[in-house]
């Protein structure tokens, strides 16, 4: 792996986090839809959603956006500012800041489910 | 910290003794062509002085341990950009790089070819991509207005917005240490842009409009998701993401 700093992590993590948002988004739309096909097709979809993966995942989800949101905003700042570029590091960990805690806060709303499902 | 203890204890004595040596390993990332069907890591036990140059350790390699070993370098004083290798996770200039800087007593420097060009033996690779990218931004002076008695004036400010830009050395350190290349060979890297930025900011030139329309074409600017490893790689301290930054701004007023 070659040694990059911060700037090479923000960028990993921003396409990471961006696959992530369109796969969710994806599944998202899918199963929602699938009530076109009845509520038995619908209810067998959404219970699997109770496997601990999806749990879990419920909070990386979460961590996903805000870190994307936020890490876009870094980017926007950078494009357009010269003062952006040379605080992009302290912006970045602004935003894993941001991200971290919500990240957090998203785990604490969840806990009930997070251990005992619906 | 037991290299400076060690100097430290001996500083008096140092000018009767000669300067401790450091017993260091070097992991190089070998392949022949006409042997290997992969690239495979070997390594060499050398004895340096914390002074040194990575690239003098490569040639002790060279001349007493394994003559085929392969690899570039002309000047030697960073100034030809021939020696850029990936170093400890890194690319450097080997010439650049001191030995204390990478390495401890006992320590390994590992050094790999530049990513993301072809391997042609060792830690040579073709660098003819590299090479027609950059002239892709026409790298030359244009300016068809009849040239005045004396010279091209340029006021202080206007040499100084194309400072950066002409300091670079073309090692391709930058282009080969950025993520997109690696999988995009087509994006016209870091070290295009720093020359093209070189000559749209030059007061004298007047093929702007030509370069913006090739740093704005797919293949250009708008390819930099700055991840600053250009930056942190180049050794002549160019801020390079600042200047693509500056090259895109330059290319979106253009069209507003």
């Amino acid at each position: 792996m070659y040694k990059g700093r911060e700037g090479q992590w923000a960028f990993l993590l921003h396409r990471l986090s961006g696959i992530a948002i369109l796969a969710y988004l994806l599944i998202h739309v899918f199963s929602i839809g699938s009530f076109i096909f009845g509520e038995r097709f619908y209810m067998a979809i959404h219970e699997t959603y109770d496997w601990p993966i999806f749990r879990i995942g419920l909070v990386f989800i979460t961590a996903g956006v805000v870190y994307h949101a936020f890490n876009g905003l870094r980017i926007i700042v950078m494009d357009f500012t010269g003062a952006g570029v040379a605080y992009q590091r302290q912006m970045w960990y602004g935003v894993m800041a941001v991200t971290v805690v919500s990240g957090l806060y998203a785990a604490w709303t969840l806990l009930p489910r997070l251990l005992g499902g619906y | 910290m037991t290299q400076m203890q060690h100097e430290t204890s001996t500083a008096p004595a140092a000018a009767k003794q000669a300067l401790p040596m450091l017993h260091i390993k070097i992991k190089i990332l070998r392949f022949d062509p006409e042997k290997d069907r992969k690239a495979h890591w070997e390594t060499y036990a050398i004895e340096a002085q914390a002074g040194d140059r990575v690239l003098d350790v490569i040639n002790e390699v060279k001349w007493y341990h394994d003559h085929s070993l392969t690899f570039r370098r002309s000047c030697m004083h960073g100034i030809c950009g021939s020696d850029a290798m990936l170093i400890n996770g890194r690319n450097r200039l080997a010439c650049k790089t001191l030995v204390r800087d990478v390495a401890k007593d006992g320590g390994t420097i590992t050094i790999e070819p530049i990513r993301g060009l072809k391997v042609e033996k060792d830690l040579l690779v073709d660098m003819e991509p590299f090479f027609d990218s950059y002239k892709a931004i026409m790298p030359y002076f244009i300016n068809e207005s009849p040239a005045p008695a004396a010279e091209r004036i340029q006021s202080e400010e206007e040499a100084e917005r194309m400072a950066h830009s002409s300091n670079c050395i073309l090692c391709a350190c930058c282009t080969t240490s950025c993520p997109i290349f690696w999988v995009n060979g087509s994006y016209l890297g870091p070290a295009s842009i720093v020359q093209a930025h070189r000559f749209i900011f030059d007061s004298r030139d007047e093929a702007t409009q030509q370069r913006l329309n090739i740093m704005n074409q797919n293949t250009g600017v708008w390819r930099c998701r700055t991840a600053y490893n250009c930056t942190e790689a180049c050794p002549r301290d160019i801020p390079i993401t600042q200047l693509i930054e500056e090259v895109k701004r330059a290319v979106m007023y253009q069209q507003a």
